[in-house]
């Protein structure tokens, strides 16, 4: 047993399921529980891979951190294909592709490989987004995304020519030692920074959100929004982290890059109408909180909210698409009164949205409380002041978003969510309330995580 | 109970109760959460006032409770609150879209409270604060505007992020989040103005004093009829709570203003609160709604509340808190009458009303009671309050504030009556006819006894003064001097009181007056189409009710001015609406290009001279 059978499994499976079209829906859903229960029975660890041993060759790192990210993504996976079984069974392949690009993602120990992955994962989410049947926003995020990838990899291709490896332990190593002037190392890191911005959604970079996320489907939206963010975020904390060691005028630049991030996300989405634009321009939000807890060194809070937001955000835009769906169109106004007759989902919704503004009794709350106060310890007041506004902005929002969805308008409107859905959301909000008044497990990982990253410094 | 946890869980148990409860049957929730907030209190009252509370804590780790005499007294009124409208409950509930809901937030708000003011940790301050404005904020929709919760959310939120702000930074200087601790180690640490400032913002946007105000009337006046006597009653008490702990126990300048030995932080939140009194009194005369009336006057009544804890002095202390207590009863009182009239015709308009003391009698003396108190007149427990704040702002020689605090209690004789005159008195309206009997004995009971209360607090203060002193011992000044001369009396700067012998001589006059009206010929009774004007009939009672446009020559003086506000945070929300679609055209183009445009130039700004 290995952490390698997490990649290859889904890999090797999305081929055998183009074969059966019959065969394939199923597949999809046996993989990631497959992936799963192998989650807990490989050993933790570095995985060397055809008997190179690191620096040389292609090794994978499971620990924690990277067990938290690969539970999150399989399960959401296996939740959203569930839901969509039956209207996008053609994408199954493709999901499985994402899957293995995504778990790639997360376990490399190799720089280059993870270019390799970054690239399965964006073919992957192309064709993702071309099941909206928007044609142009796909070709745009297309562009945007081979953009980023070769931003990376030529960040990548310099640091391999300074420093000869691409082993990711050994790559922090080498720069720790090496005396190498900050300023030298600027533009690589920006590259790469840029890189992954892409597809976290950081603001200037991301503006291909808006036409992928805007005319999202009950598939799509929940992929991106809450598999794609979770798996990129974590990527982004492991190298932030570790590689990552910015400072100077680079250090101030990607602060200020995120701080706009957070300020303008909420603002866009405080002037959007649409549903899903206002969600998309949250999460745009959203990601930048959490890069900018990984640049702060807080990476026990950036990945747990990282986790917390694929929750709710799951939740969030599969009651709004589906909603979208059945009424054909997603301005609040059309949407008023929906959860009139579906309280299930409506309490869900509700507790998925007060989870991300950070509401007591919520997940995202007990998150939103930590991490200020850790930002707090370190007097970063400005970063504090920042995301304080921006909450504000943004509660203002979604209360005015809850109050509409709840209370009806002239028109009365129907929207039927289907069992399977209802309980499924239902679990998800369940757990933000579970993990916003009991803090046991967070506690618990506070030392794990640390302790790993340690070992990772140490190589 | 004597177990504050327990408590706390147990509200929070019986509100899951009530949902169920009130699905069935809403009578019954209804019954049921009665006697849940009654539980609530009664625990409260038996171990609270002889210092009973238990604080340990057995089943949740992270919380912590304390005892202090300033929260259990702000504790105290804030559940009798509750306890008083949960008996309106019953009558109400089949008007509202969700009133199994509405039973288990109304309960878990008082869980809140529970927390709020039983704790010493800042985070758990905190926490329940917001859990107070989320439970709240959505029994707000459920009356007549969806658009009120949003605003009281911002409000509510822009308070308690700022107050976290302070707590942070506080936990920053002291290391740890116990309040005291926090307080303490804020002097000299040079961060005092900052905190200071925060929590003031807290302060005045839960107050909602002048500049944070815009919520109030409509919050207040939009909510459900029952739920308004708690927003503005109970709830904003939670912004004096926290301006009593920055203006007392923070002190961020050094500087004082000597002619009136005030510390110039201290002076500019009483002239702040002087301008909430004046601006709470203008709009309160030039407003229809009843119940948006009163929410302006719940405005001007904060001022009072910032303006008494800004003077640092034990009498205006004194008056703070006893008019905390004051004009909880007295805007409970007022607002369930109102919601009494709401529920018997439908409508709290003014123009729309009027003779209601026919069908209402009671409603109209507790009404009537409650506003007295309100305005400040004997013998009410509203005069005592006023009378130690008036004394104290006299004895610092303050001539701006006294002019206010004065104004607005002239102004309050303006506008209560006003209500009063327009729903109860002149004309019956004939389109009422046969539809309108008393309010039902179950709202009776609490109506009632607050009218006592109100009475109460006017005639014998001496005991609740006793309570009040306990907690401004406990903040570190000396007691207000009750009963020194002889019983039943209170020493100002400026004379003492003797509110029994104002009490009873009021009293008399009220004795001499009712014979006079019993005795004399009645009046004879005539509609209010009764008349003709111009030589021609008018055919719409609206246009004759002689409160419409009562005060117009005042009003015209400032109605230029009256949207002022309302603008300015419109504006500020255009605004930001406008810098959202400012950078959707910057950063959100349909253009793969521009989004390249933006890395190459951030990469040229970050290289520029590196190389």
């Amino acid at each position: 047993m290995s952490a390698v059978l997490l990649i290859a499994i889904p890999l090797l499976v999305a081929f055998v399921s183009i074969l059966s079209k019959k065969l394939a829906p199923w597949l999809l859903l046996a993989t990631p529980i497959a992936n799963l229960v192998l989650l807990f029975l490989v050993p933790t660890g570095i995985v060397v891979i055809g008997g190179f041993q690191p620096p040389f060759g292609i090794s994978l790192l499971l620990d924690t951190y990277s067990f938290i990210a690969l539970f999150a993504v399989n399960a959401l996976v296996f939740v959203i294909g569930l839901l969509n079984v039956k209207e996008y069974h053609q994408f199954s392949s493709i999901l499985l592709v994402a899957l293995a690009g995504l778990n790639g993602l997360i376990l490399t120990n190799d720089l280059f490989n993870l270019f390799v992955f970054l690239e399965i994962a964006g073919i992957a989410a192309y064709l993702i987004a071309a099941s909206n049947k928007k044609p142009a926003s796909v070709f745009h995020y297309l562009v945007l995304g081979a953009v980023g990838s070769s931003f990376y990899l030529f960040g990548l291709i310099i640091l391999y020519a300074m420093f000869g490896t691409l082993n990711m332990v050994d790559m922090i190593e080498k720069i720790n030692a090496a005396t190498v002037s900050a300023s030298a190392l600027i533009l690589p890191f920006f590259l790469m920074f840029v890189g992954l911005g892409v597809e976290a959604k950081l603001l200037p970079f991301n503006s291909w959100v808006k036409g992928v996320l805007g005319s999202s489907n009950t598939m799509s939206g929940p992929m991106f929004a809450s598999v794609y963010a979770v798996t990129v975020s974590f990527v982004f904390g492991r190298l932030l982290n570790n590689l990552f060691a910015f400072q100077g005028n680079l250090l101030v630049v990607v602060v200020a890059i995120l701080l706009l991030g957070i300020a303008l996300g909420e603002a866009m989405a405080f002037s959007s109408k649409k549903a899903r634009e206002i969600l998309l321009y949250s999460s745009i939000a959203q990601a930048s909180v959490v890069i900018l807890l990984f640049v702060n060194g807080l990476v026990l809070w950036g990945a747990l909210l990282a986790v917390a937001n694929a929750v709710s955000k799951f939740v969030l835009f599969y009651v709004v698409t589906k909603a979208q769906k059945e009424v054909g169109c997603d301005d609040l106004d059309s949407l008023q009164g929906m959860f009139q007759g579906n309280y299930v989902v409506g309490v869900a919704f509700s507790v998925a949205a007060l989870s991300v503004i950070g509401i007591p009794l919520f997940a995202g709350f007990v998150l939103k409380l930590g991490y200020l106060t850790e930002l707090a310890a370190n007097a970063n007041w400005l970063a504090i002041a920042v995301i304080l506004v921006a909450s504000l902005v943004e509660g203002i929002y979604y209360v005015r978003m809850l109050v509409k969805l709840w209370y009806p308008g002239e028109k009365e409107v129907k929207v039927s969510f289907g069992n399977v859905a209802t309980v499924v959301i239902a679990l998800a909000a369940a757990l933000l309330l579970v993990f916003g008044v009991y803090r046991g497990p967070i506690d618990n990982l506070d030392n794990t995580i640390d302790s790993v990253s340690e070992v990772i410094d140490l190589g | 109970m004597a177990n504050l946890e327990l408590l706390l869980l147990i509200v929070l148990g019986t509100g899951l109760v009530a949902y169920l409860l009130t699905k069935v049957n809403q009578f019954l929730g209804s019954v049921f959460t009665i006697a849940a907030t009654t539980f609530a209190f009664v625990s409260l009252a038996a171990y609270g006032f002889n210092g009973g509370l238990d604080t340990t804590v057995q089943w949740i780790p992270w919380l912590s409770f304390s005892v202090t005499n300033l929260g259990f007294f702000f504790a105290i009124i804030i559940v009798f609150v509750y306890l008083m409208v949960s008996f309106f409950h019953p009558y109400f509930l089949d008007h509202y879209k969700y009133p199994s809901v509405y039973n288990m937030l109304f309960l878990w708000s008082l869980a809140g409270v529970l927390g709020t003011f039983f704790t010493e940790n800042t985070i758990q301050l905190f926490f329940f604060f917001e859990f107070i404005v989320w439970t709240s904020m959505f029994l707000i929709p459920m009356g007549k505007s969806k658009k009120a919760a949003v605003s009281y959310y911002g409000f509510s939120a822009a308070g308690s992020f700022a107050m976290l702000f302070g707590i942070l930074v506080m936990a920053n200087v002291s290391g740890s989040y116990g309040l005291s601790t926090g307080l303490a180690a804020l002097t000299g640490s040079g961060k005092e103005a900052l905190v200071f400032v925060l929590f003031l913002i807290a302060g005045f946007a839960k107050l909602g004093a002048f500049p944070f105000h815009i919520w109030l009337p409509e919050a207040h006046g939009n909510a459900p009829h029952p739920f308004s006597p708690v927003l503005s009653g109970a709830l904003v008490k939670l912004g004096a709570f926290v301006a009593v702990f920055a203006l007392i126990r923070i002190a961020p300048f050094s500087v004082t203003i000597d002619a009136i030995a005030l510390p110039v932080a201290q002076w500019i939140v009483a002239i702040l609160g002087s301008l909430s009194i004046v601006f709470g009194t203008l709009m309160a005369i030039r407003e229809d709604d009843a119940k948006k009336l009163l929410a302006y006057s719940s405005m001007s009544h904060g001022g009072y509340i910032l303006v008494a804890f800004s003077l640092l002095d034990s009498v205006a202390f004194a008056g703070g808190f006893y008019h905390i207590l004051a004009h909880a009863l007295a805007s409970a009182g007022a607002f369930m009458a109102i919601a009494a009239v709401a529920r018997q015709t439908g409508t709290t308009k003014m123009s729309e009303l009027g003779g209601l003391i026919h069908k209402m009698p009671v409603t109209y003396i507790v009404y009537l009671v409650a506003i007295i108190s309100m305005a400040g007149i004997p013998p009410m427990g509203g005069f005592i309050s006023k009378w130690l704040i008036f004394q104290a702002v006299l004895n610092k020689g303050m001539v701006l504030v006294t002019i206010a605090v004065f104004f607005g209690s002239i102004g309050s004789f303006l506008y209560v009556f006003r209500p009063l005159a327009a729903l109860f008195l002149g004309q019956w309206i004939t389109k009422y006819d046969g539809q309108v009997k008393e309010a039902p004995l179950l709202m009776m009971i609490p109506m009632l006894i607050i009218t006592a209360l109100n009475v109460y607090t006017g005639v014998f203060p001496d005991w609740l003064l006793g309570v009040t002193n306990g907690v401004i011992t406990d903040l570190g000044y000396p007691a207000l001097q009750v009963a020194v001369a002889a019983p039943f009396t209170l020493n100002g700067y400026y004379g003492t009181l003797a509110p029994a012998i104002i009490s009873l001589v009021f009293a008399v006059g009220v004795v001499v007056a009712a014979i006079i009206f019993f005795v004399l010929k009645k009046s004879r009774k005539v509609t209010l189409m009764d008349t003709y004007t111009a030589a021609n009939f008018v055919h719409n009672e609206e246009l004759l009710h002689y409160t419409k446009d009562f005060y117009a020559p005042l009003e015209r003086l400032y109605e230029k001015y009256t949207t002022k506000m309302r603008d300015f945070y419109n504006a500020l929300a255009y605004k930001v609406k406008e810098v959202g679609q400012l950078a959707k055209y910057l950063f959100m183009s349909k253009f793969a290009e521009v989004a390249l445009f933006w890395t190459i130039l951030i990469l040229i700004f970050l290289l520029w001279g590196e190389f």
